[in-house]
């Protein structure tokens, strides 16, 4: 809007200016060194992991045989619902849990408290600090001989005797789900609560004098404009859920009794602990076809808000 | 992402509508209203700030008891005889600080090796439009969804095979696989908010592309640069999965370094682990720190066109 850039000069002299290629062909020199570490880090070992996946192939020894489709079925005949099971329920509990948690303390910041800025600041520090300082420290909290947890609960009677928390099949997914929500409600806080300050006070104010309520004024004031925000939080922290492994694997490393098992470390204790590739690449091909649906879902909604 | 997302601001002004239409009856109303969601307000971030907060607690209290007094049960929730004996262990601790220097050393280079590659790549998706320029984004975007524990698996055989296993390359080279993206994303952004018109006057007075972003749009840029390599030089901070699998106890970074040393089928020292973490936090609060302006933006860069 500020230039004023003299009307007869209205196409650049390129040529003078700059080297001899199009702009085109400049903007792809310049991606090229990235294209060519995405293709090289990224793009050929995923292929090639999908590829690894109709071969027996052990990690430690070179060479490898066609199998077909047998790592495959070996998973679909197997364990692969099982696991789906329970990646599911860590997904979906390690995202709801810390959205609720997260927007729950958004919605009581944005209310102007005193030193709002500061609390911001202080519940950032589960979100900030290494996954596995998390993964030690809730360890601890956890431990069945001497946890804080069981210490806390026994001394106010609801609990009898001490619960090995991560030993438990009970127990472990719950244990893991509260560990990884603590680590992700501070981030959802953060988005959300950017998100409701976009929302006018004026709006409120207005709702307000007409009579409606706190839960009206939520749901047709507050809710329409982060909606958008709150998709963007709860689908990226599923996608990530769906993958993610330092705190299952720091905690329970996928068991007691493999109830804790998810996809990323099935594939991961299939290729390090069984040597066994041809198998955790076949599982991890089957995941990552779950996963680009995700990614699909999610390329199609920021695609919606338009480009700028 | 973190523009100023402009809000309409809500329609005719009203000027004090308390004073005009509506009553004292509404006034009070408001008023209970507003108390009301105060003590709502208050509640949430007490019961919360609880789960949130007491871990933390938990974390310090540990970290400064001694060792002995950890191993009694119920455990003292305010701990009396307070050390700072395990930190001194841990500086005592050779292996440790030969995991943090590879710490420093894997994700400072990580850092610098993404930045460097995403502010060209950045540059090129903010400010030129091109045939298939889409398309790349999209597969950047995508890049940073894939599984890492698949990706890892074909990752270990080809360093193995290059005989790069057990070395900081490749070690740097599989951190950048999850930095690379999120600075390219957080540098489009930053450069989204350099002018055109800045670039043209350049183009003008007769500087060549590489000059103009160089010495013209990279200076303007700095801050933003900065703040990328940060977050990068955290995630990278961070990681576990790939420095677990790709290097051993000469290579190796804090984190999986402190799971070796510390989770064993003998009993944890909780006290020194709990030091060990705070100390592995401590760089990683303080980048945050400096980051506190990026945060959003770096947060979800990516997850929100610009």
């Amino acid at each position: 809007m500020s230039t004023a850039a003299p009307p007869q000069k209205a196409p650049p002299p390129r040529e003078r200016s700059g080297g001899r290629l199009s702009d085109g062909a400049f903007a792809l020199l310049l991606t090229a060194p990235g294209l060519a570490l995405f293709a090289a880090i990224i793009f050929y070992p995923l292929l090639s992991a999908l590829f690894t996946g109709f071969f027996r192939q052990d990690l430690r020894l070179p060479g490898r045989e066609f199998v077909g489709l047998d790592n495959f079925t070996h998973w679909l005949d197997g364990d692969f619902l099982a696991i789906l099971e329970q990646t599911l329920i860590f997904t979906v509990g390690a995202t709801l849990v810390p959205f609720v948690i997260g927007f729950a303390l958004a919605l009581a910041l944005n209310t102007g408290l005193k030193g709002s800025g500061f609390l911001r600041g202080l519940f950032l520090f589960p979100w900030v600090i290494p996954g596995v300082v998390v993964s030690f420290l809730w360890m601890w909290i956890f431990n069945a001989n001497y946890g804080v947890l069981n210490g806390v609960l026994m001394e106010a009677g609801i609990i009898d005797e001490s619960v090995a928390w991560l030993g438990r099949p009970g127990t472990a997914m719950l244990a893991v789900i509260v560990t990884k929500a603590w680590a992700s409600f501070p981030w959802m806080m953060v988005m959300l609560l950017a998100g409701l300050q976009t929302v006018p006070k004026e709006l409120h104010e207005a709702a307000s004098m007409d009579g409606a309520g706190s839960v009206r004024r939520f749901f047709a004031v507050t809710w329409p404009q982060v909606r958008g925000v709150a998709s963007i939080v709860l689908l990226l922290e599923f996608i990530w859920n769906f993958q993610h492994f330092d705190t299952i694997y720091v905690l329970t490393g996928g068991g007691p009794a493999g109830t804790t098992e998810t996809f990323a470390t099935a594939v991961y204790q299939t290729a390090f602990k069984g040597f066994d590739i041809g198998r955790a690449t076949a599982l991890g091909g089957l995941w990552m076809l779950l996963l680009l649906l995700l990614v699909a879902v999610y390329l199609r909604i920021t695609e919606r808000k338009g480009d700028a | 992402m973190t523009s100023t997302t402009p809000t309409p601001v809500s329609a005719v002004g009203r000027p004090q509508p308390s004073a005009t239409r509506a009553g004292r009856g509404t006034r009070r109303r408001v008023r209970k209203d507003l108390l009301r969601s105060r003590i709502a307000a208050w509640s949430a971030v007490v019961v919360i700030g609880a789960f949130g907060l007491l871990p933390v607690y938990w974390l310090l209290a540990t970290a400064l008891s001694t060792p002995e007094s950890t191993f009694q049960f119920p455990p003292k929730l305010i701990p009396t005889d307070l050390t700072l004996g395990n930190f001194t262990a841990l500086a005592e601790n050779d292996q440790l600080i030969k995991y943090m220097i590879n710490s420093l050393i894997v994700a400072s280079i990580t850092a610098v090796l993404s930045v460097i590659v995403a502010t060209y790549m950045g540059y090129s998706f903010s400010k030129f439009r091109y045939r298939g320029r889409r398309s790349l984004m999209h597969l950047v975007l995508a890049s940073q969804m894939f599984p890492q524990a698949l990706l890892l698996v074909t990752l270990y055989t080809v360093f193995s095979s290059f005989g790069m296993l057990n070395t900081y390359t490749a070690l740097v080279l599989s951190f950048t696989t999850f930095t690379m993206p999120l600075c390219v994303w957080m540098l489009k952004g930053i450069f989204d908010t350099v002018p055109d018109a800045l670039l043209e006057a350049a183009s003008i007075d007769g500087a060549s592309r590489w000059r103009t972003l160089h010495s013209i749009v990279a200076p303007l840029a700095a801050p933003g640069m900065i703040a990328a390599g940060l977050f990068a030089f955290v995630r990278g901070w961070n990681d576990f999965i790939f420095a677990l699998t790709l290097a051993d106890k000469e290579k190796q970074t804090l984190p999986p370094g402190l799971v070796s040393t510390y989770i064993g089928e003998f009993q944890t020292a909780w006290p020194q682990l709990m030091a060990a973490s705070l100390v592995v936090s401590v760089p990683v609060i303080v980048a945050f720190m400096f980051l506190q302006r990026y945060l959003v933006g770096g947060m979800t860069a990516g997850s929100v066109k610009s």
